[in-house]
């Protein structure tokens, strides 16, 4: 199962695609880190990816 | 080496302490369990470590451990969301790891010995994975590994009827960046995760050796409250007397005590070490702390016996009577009703409390 990740530019945060999905807009998540982090940030090959199998990254 | 320690998870066996916090920070004797991890990741000589985070506890996690430097460690945080397995919570730090070897640690478990021996033995050799094993009564109910003369794993087994050892994986690896090919082609298993097991068999299967290293010391899962309180005996027989705080002329203190600075023993208290005392804690007359008990910081006990017992802190504890074998959350009270009428015990207890009576 291909895990897709981003990081945040500024903190450095690592955030797991299945949680970058399902906010679609987020603040990100490193305290005190006001970046907004969206689902569109990853490429446009990984989004597709995610989407095609989405049903293996929920629980 | 870098190490990946795993905070996720929803806490619901140690319910309701965890209804407002992560296990994670659950202290024994008087400290997170997961700053213990990051000890013994530092003293095996990795200070890179990445903090895999659920949905749960992320920002008090956040907040105790910050940027590492308390520590001296460089914490990077690593945001898995949902729970969908270790070998996903380890996909998910691929990035950070980029071409090193890693430990992967359960941020809920205490390990006496540390991981020092365990990273050592896996750099002996050209390993794909480090795992470590400790010799279990009921094999039935773990995970188990097949070895051979040397320690090399030749096998592992989910839960086996027939086992072919007693040797059981207790959540403490190490691994080559190898396994990130490997974590690409698993598919979740029948509960929906990436098992870590998996990835591990197929490293075997792909030719990779495996090494394992025997636990001998005590190791502990704090999922459960009968855990902690037992990983918080194991914790305090280790400790060493240190009395900073103040003592009062008639109070009794014998064995080994840890009294914070700010912290006080009034005259007519005693205490039976091993114990552990918090910061700006006062213990006042009539009090008996017995052994195995860790008293968290702000708190006040009266008249109270208490033993084996873990005070997260801020509480006020002034019943006369006795409290054993316990796990009293964050301001939790408990105060006596001796001079109110009806007579009679008065309960506010949250959902999934736990009363013996």
């Amino acid at each position: 199962m291909r895990i897709i990740t981003h990081t945040c530019p500024v903190c450095g945060t690592v955030v797991a695609a299945n949680e970058l999905e399902s906010n679609r807009v987020m603040k990100c998540p490193g305290l005190n880190c006001e970046e907004v982090l969206r689902f569109g940030d990853l490429s446009e090959e990984a989004r597709e990816h995610f989407i095609k199998t989405q049903e293996q990254y929920q629980i | 080496m870098k190490g990946v320690l795993l905070s996720g998870g929803t806490g619901s066996r140690l319910r309701p302490i965890t209804h407002t916090g992560p296990k994670q920070l659950v202290p024994v004797a008087n400290k997170p369990v997961i700053e213990y991890a990051i000890e013994d990741l530092k003293e095996a000589g990795i200070t890179d470590i990445g903090v895999v985070l659920g949905n749960k506890g992320r920002e008090e996690i956040q907040e105790i451990l910050g940027d590492g430097s308390k520590f001296n460690v460089d914490i990077t945080y690593i945001i898995q969301g949902n729970p969908l397995g270790l070998a996903h919570a380890a996909g998910c730090a691929r990035d950070f790891i980029g071409d090193d070897d890693f430990v992967m640690y359960l941020g809920d478990n205490i390990l006496k010995e540390g991981i020092t021996d365990l990273v050592e033995s896996f750099r002996a050799n050209d390993h794909g994975a480090g795992i470590a094993l400790q010799e279990v009564d009921n094999p039935q109910q773990f995970g188990i590994a097949d070895i051979n003369e040397s320690g090399s794993v030749k096998g592992l087994v989910e839960k086996p009827e027939d086992p072919p050892t007693n040797l059981a994986l207790i959540g403490m690896y190490v691994f080559s960046p190898a396994v990130f090919d490997v974590i690409d082609d698993l598919e979740p298993s029948w509960r929906g995760e990436l098992e870590i097991t998996d990835a591990i068999q197929q490293l075997l299967d792909n030719g990779q050796a495996i090494d394992s290293h025997l636990v001998t010391g005590w190791w502990k899962d704090t999922g459960k409250p009968e855990d902690i309180l037992e990983a918080n005996r194991l914790v305090l027989e280790d400790g060493q007397r240190a009395i900073e705080g103040e003592v009062g002329d008639n109070a009794e203190i014998d064995g080994r005590v840890k009294l914070a600075e700010s912290a006080a023993i009034e005259s007519g208290a005693v205490v039976r070490g091993p114990v552990s005392i918090a910061e700006g804690t006062r213990v006042k007359s009539g009090t008996y702390i017995g052994p195995y008990t860790s008293i968290g910081p702000s708190c006040t006990l009266e008249n109270i016996h208490i033993e084996n017992t873990v005070v997260i802190g801020d509480s006020t504890i002034t019943a006369s009577g006795r409290i054993v074998d316990s796990l009293l959350g964050q301001g939790a009270n408990v105060e006596s009703s001796d001079d109110l009428l009806p007579k009679g015990r008065r309960l506010v207890v949250g959902e999934n409390s736990q009363l013996k009576l």
